[in-house]
């Protein structure tokens, strides 16, 4: 379970987050959707502290952190509540990808060596990477990339999954294949918390759709009460703006 | 041993009247150095026939020997030739007359061409071939194209490692000391012999070696923002 | 300059000096090693920015960078003895070598600390947030994520300093040391050929960084065999 308290967040005198407040229960999906600058990117970063929030309180799990006086132990305790997916996926980049996988689980969870392998190797048959555990970053392509990224999500088994707009850097063609393993993820009960502008994905996958602007959460609801029957003003607006844009994901995703 | 801070002063005052010879040493050898190394850059690009070789070869024999062998071959070498030219001309010349600041300047050039060469070589490949391209389609020939568009970008961007190799010669001119020549560093074993005060010399030397970089560091500074205020504000 | 040249000299010179080799390659090593300690030592005050100490660094990296190596090693050759008598620590019988070194060292250190503070700056950010989202400490991420890489950014910079520290070694002899210039030095009072003395040296000097040059280049290769330009792979 998540909770977010009155989170406030301000970069050089601009405020960004303006009090959030948030609940997210077990095995719940949820889309952040927004203009850029509305805050969904840093609300995220908030949740493991990536971004420090100015004042409110972020609990993840039985972990529960007041951000005006975190200390480096509370920010790691809370990090190690969740994990996530960056939208340049961010693998690092001198180890292979079995490694990459296994980098979380040996470090921080403090996982034998062996167990460590075996869990990584199920993970990544998971995504569909099995034959690839030797190859390094580099030899891959943006959708391969993601989907290792995803697994050395997935591996550490966390209370939730963050994914900061997992597609939006891949090339059109290979958005499909990331997509599809984070449909499958959702299925299966993670606990998932997605930013992201892929609208069709947000209306098939999420349980629950927040809009954001301006540094607020405008308006939540099912992907159903906010996709046909917007409340606010503003909702219907960026709907509108980005109804052309979806059109043609959703003619995308057909051809793929 | 105590050290005489006061003397310090007074081995500034009298060292720093050697500047002028440290930075002629310093910038006649870049100058000329500048001229060998935008000829070789551009033969080692273009790769011209017979000459290509040439110039990888003087590149890399100058980059990669000690610049005090630079000055000690030519201070040796030089005489001897002209002797010989001249005994088969029967020309009036006579090597021991040949000042030997000239050795020292002709050593010094070469090497600040095989590296001034690199620095401007680098300078134009890092500069896009979109800019070529584009000069080429508004019906430029490849010489125009060169001098116009892709050198004067190339120089811009080269700002810092030109500052960089600047230093290192004001730096080198230091070396000239050991065939005698009078410029900072041998004012301070003068200075230093003549009063037996070592230490307080070479610190005073030091300290004006120290002054003079960190204003050509500033002066660098100032002129790499004017230079390429073009590319402010952009993602290139 | 009495007597003629004789090219055949260069040949004959050869192994007399190249027996002098090792002394130039100990120098070099002893101050490499090192360099490199001081290097890392003075980067860190720097990366983590420790008040004082970072200072002290700043004006350290400034002061090497803005003299002429001859110049520093003056000062360490009359400096040193000087502040180590206020200790009562006597070294004024100690081998010119040994100065030689320390010069050298010092001079390793402060490029080699701006060389380190630049590849782990150069280090891509988002290495780092990986590595804090799947849970490490600074300090894992650091020795585990950040360091590997730093170092394969840092090498060819390092390699650049290995050879300009080799040339840097032909100066020893100013103060005295037995290397392979100095050895040179007491041929040509000997002989008088000081041209083909110089010749023979250039060679020498030459060849040894045409080799580094080379091992240098392999080295490079194989840090960077798993970095491909092109990311464009299909799927």
């Amino acid at each position: 379970m998540i909770i977010l308290k009155d989170i406030k967040k301000s970069f050089n005198k601009s405020q960004v987050l303006r009090g959030i407040n948030l609940k997210i229960n077990r095995g719940e999906v949820v889309t952040i959707l927004g203009p850029s600058g509305s805050g969904k990117t840093t609300l995220l970063r908030c949740l493991n502290f990536l971004e420090r929030p100015e004042a409110g309180i972020v609990q993840i799990g039985n972990i529960q952190v007041n951000a005006k006086n975190a200390t480096k132990k509370d920010m790691l305790s809370v990090r190690k509540q969740s994990a996530m997916v960056f939208q340049h996926y961010n693998l690092f980049a001198h180890k292979t990808v079995i490694e990459n996988v296994m980098e979380g689980l040996v470090v921080v969870k403090k996982v034998k060596k062996r167990e460590a392998r075996i869990e990584s190797e199920k993970v990544l048959e998971k995504v569909g990477l099995s034959d690839k555990l030797h190859f390094y970053p580099s030899q891959l392509s943006g959708g391969q990339q993601q989907r290792v990224g995803i697994a050395r999500a997935l591996a550490l088994n966390p209370e939730v999954i963050l994914f900061d707009e997992p597609t939006s850097a891949l090339d059109p063609e290979l958005v499909g294949e990331v997509l599809s393993v984070i449909k499958e993820i959702a299925q299966d009960g993670i606990t998932m918390v997605v930013v992201t502008h892929e609208m069709s994905f947000a209306k098939e996958v999420s349980d629950r759709v927040l809009f954001m602007d301006g540094g607020v959460i405008v308006e939540e609801g099912t992907p159903l009460e906010i996709f046909h029957a917007p409340k606010e003003e503003r909702t219907r607006r960026f709907l509108h703006r980005i109804s052309g844009e979806s059109f043609f994901t959703a003619l995308k995703e057909q051809v793929n | 041993m105590t050290i005489d801070l006061p003397f310090i002063w007074i081995a500034f005052k009298e060292i720093i009247k050697a500047l002028p010879i440290t930075l002629i040493l310093t910038i006649v050898p870049l100058l000329v150095g500048f001229l060998i190394g935008i000829i070789v850059a551009l033969v080692r690009i273009y790769k011209t026939r017979f000459v290509y070789q040439a110039a990888n070869g003087y590149v890399s024999f100058f980059r990669g020997t000690p610049i005090i062998m630079h000055i000690m071959v030519i201070y040796y070498g030089i005489p001897l030739l002209v002797d010989q030219v001249a005994s088969k001309f029967n020309l009036n010349i006579q090597s021991s007359k040949i000042p030997i600041i000239l050795f020292v300047l002709t050593a010094l050039s070469l090497a600040a061409g095989a590296y001034l060469s690199e620095i401007i070589r680098s300078g134009i490949i890092s500069v896009s071939t979109g800019q070529l391209e584009s000069a080429y389609s508004v019906g430029m020939t490849k010489i125009q194209a060169m001098f116009r568009i892709v050198l004067p970008q190339a120089l811009a961007q080269s700002v810092p490692n030109f500052t960089n190799i600047f230093i290192g010669f004001l730096h080198t001119s230091s070396i000239a000391f050991l065939v005698s020549e009078k410029e900072l560093t041998g004012a301070a074993n003068i200075v230093a012999s003549t009063n037996l005060k070592f230490l307080e010399a070479f610190i005073a030397a030091g300290i004006i070696y120290w002054g003079l970089t960190i204003i050509v560091e500033g002066i660098s500074f100032l002129l790499e923002k004017r230079v390429t205020s073009y590319s402010r504000g952009g993602v290139s | 300059m009495g007597k003629a040249f004789d090219p055949l000299l260069i040949i004959e010179f050869l192994p007399t000096l190249l027996h002098y080799l090792g002394v130039t390659l100990e120098i070099l090593a002893a101050s490499i090693f090192l360099g490199l300690i001081l290097g890392v030592a003075a980067a860190i005050p720097r990366l983590f920015k420790i008040p004082f100490l970072n200072q002290l660094v700043i004006l350290y990296v400034s002061f090497i960078r803005g003299t002429p190596i001859l110049i520093q090693l003056f000062l360490v050759f009359y400096g040193l003895p000087a502040i180590l008598m206020i200790f009562n620590i006597d070294i004024s019988k100690l081998e010119a070598i040994y100065f030689v070194i320390i010069t050298y060292a010092i001079s390793n250190g402060a490029s080699f600390s701006e060389i380190f503070r630049g590849a782990i700056r150069a280090v891509d950010k988002g290495q780092t947030e990986a590595a804090y989202s799947v849970g490490m400490t600074s300090t894992q991420n650091f020795f585990r994520i950040v360091l590997p890489q730093a170092l394969r950014i840092a090498f060819p910079n390092m390699a650049n300093s290995f050879i300009g520290s080799l040339k840097d070694t032909s100066l020893a002899f100013s103060i005295g040391v037995m290397d392979m210039v100095g050895r040179g030095d007491t041929l040509i009072s000997a002989t008088a050929h000081a041209l083909e003395v110089y010749i023979t040296l250039s060679i020498i000097y030459y060849a040894v960084v045409l080799l580094f040059e080379k091992i240098f280049n392999k080295l490079e290769k194989h840090f960077n065999r798993y970095q491909s330009a092109d990311l464009s792979v299909a799927a």
